[in-house]
């Protein structure tokens, strides 16, 4: 992967990424699905989850590529990157799926899907179990279900898109399975058709891709905490850690702070709290790192990290996707500023915290 | 350092690229306008293979105030090199970049030298 020789600093450390995706192809899907689902999915007329058609790969200069088998996903993370455990998720965008019984069969297709083909074949491999939101029960279940695989660590919620926000007690009986379970909720924003359900208006208005895919992932993680907050939703579940994929930092500052201030104006209105929501996210909430801000001064970026706090920062490349960040694009400055320890902390200890890995 | 020869001059016509790996740094040259031009094949950005990117165009814009008219114009046809990991654009001809004004790929000394393309490092 790297184009230059020499030994990255990397791999003298243990890595954790904690955001690699898949894109498992529909009609390998459908063998895990059953029927009637199996031949909808099937049907070549038949999208069956819609993808929006903006120009992500700018006339297909920017390579798109895919991780299609286990092996590929140890070349490229594991040994191109220096990641020691990739922890996995499915990327299914089963928020766009209209049927919510379909989606919850893609739901446990995805969860069989990535166990089979990915987890099961190397040991270092960790995953993140998918969940549908259309129906909060049958995700609990699905909790339920794969808990007792050992290499499952979390449960993947795709926060864009969402039929509620994702702190509405509807999703109280999910957040409890994962709890009972030890589970870490992890959330992943996404820009394109899953935006454009969650902000149809202003989509139809926007006409470069770079417009909705700067606002898509920090205003699905504003939403989300902000829900997550005013119904108290890490006071009902305070074993659960919830970490935000796919936004960078820079947009926790602001959240944290005017959830404060608002918070002291209107405490009655999120009447479960007992703390200031910016210690229920310094305890709780984790952060990972792409796509890393690109101030014009880094050392902005280092009072980024010392507000958000570096013990809440984890690692992430967000391959195999177009905006992936190399992991040098983030320990270039833990090189810089911060001392080995601390580095050590974003590179691994702190995923192993938050989603208590068994490694 | 010192000089390297990359590829015989007849084996890089107009619009080529050729990728090397010169003391232990990938290095690319290509012939464009008819001029040779050398650059490191490590995107600023990430470390992208920039050097292995499309040869492009990009757009141009411009605002006429006073008529509140903005124009938009493809240019720099096969001139703009796109690296393929995130689409960061550098101008071929000169190595800068085109969204970073304080950034250029770092480029060395090439020429023909008796029908050899010479890179020197």
């Amino acid at each position: 992967m790297s184009t230059q020789t020499g030994r990255s600093p990397l791999a003298e450390n243990t890595v954790v990424d904690v955001d690699v995706h898949l894109r498992i192809p529909l009609e390998e899907l459908a063998d895990y699905c059953d029927e009637p689902y199996r031949s909808t999915i099937k049907r070549p007329t038949y999208t069956a989850v819609h993808r929006s058609g903006w120009d992500r790969y700018m006339g297909g200069n920017i390579q798109k590529e895919s991780l299609p088998d286990a092996e590929t996903v140890y070349r490229k993370v594991c040994e191109g990157f220096d990641v020691d455990y990739p922890i996995i998720n499915a990327f299914p965008v089963l928020a766009s799926v209209p049927e919510d019984d379909r989606a919850v069969n893609m739901m446990r297709a995805y969860n069989d899907y990535l166990l089979d083909n990915y987890l099961d074949e190397y040991d270092n491999f960790r995953g993140l179990l998918s969940v549908a939101t259309q129906d909060p029960e049958a995700a609990a279940d699905e909790i339920d279900r794969m808990s007792s695989e050992k290499r499952i660590e979390g449960v993947y919620v795709l926060n864009s898109g969402a039929h509620l926000p994702l702190g509405h007690p509807d999703f109280d009986v999910m957040y409890r399975a994962a709890e009972d379970h030890g589970l870490h909720v992890a959330y992943h924003a996404s820009a394109g058709a899953p935006f454009a359900r969650d902000f149809p208006i202003q989509d139809s208005a926007i006409n470069r891709f770079m417009a909705t895919h700067v606002l898509a992932h920090p205003w699905a993680h504003m939403l989300t905490v902000t829900s997550l907050l005013v119904n108290g939703t890490p006071e009902k579940f305070p074993d659960l850690n919830f970490s935000f994929l796919e936004a960078g930092l820079s947009w926790v500052p602001y959240m944290m702070f005017r959830l404060n201030k608002e918070y002291g104006m209107r405490r009655r209105e999120a009447p479960l709290l007992e703390r200031s929501p910016e210690e229920y996210i310094r305890d709780q909430f984790y952060f990972a790192s792409q796509p890393i801000g690109e101030p014009n001064d880094p050392r902005h970026l280092e009072r980024i990290l010392d507000v958000v706090g570096t013990e809440n920062l984890m690692l992430a490349t967000d391959y195999p996707h177009w905006d992936f960040d190399h992991p040098d694009a983030l320990d270039r400055h833990l090189r810089q500023f911060y001392p080995e320890e601390t580095r050590a902390a974003v590179l691994a200890d702190n995923a192993v915290e938050a989603f208590d890995l068994s490694i | 350092m010192g000089e390297h020869v990359v590829v015989s001059a007849s084996e890089l016509s107009e619009g080529d690229r050729v990728v090397v790996e010169l003391e232990g740094r990938e290095v690319a040259v290509f012939r464009l306008d008819g001029d040779l031009h050398a650059y490191l094949n490590w995107c600023a950005h990430q470390g992208g293979p920039v050097c292995e990117g499309a040869l492009t165009g990009t757009y141009e814009s411009s605002y006429d105030r006073e008529g509140n008219e903005v124009s938009l114009s493809w240019c720099r046809e096969g001139e703009v090199l796109m690296c393929p990991w995130h689409g960061w654009e550098y101008d071929a001809l000169t190595g800068e970049c085109f969204s970073r004004r304080s950034v250029a790929l770092p480029s060395y000394p090439v020429e023909e030298v008796g029908g050899d393309v010479v890179v020197t490092l």
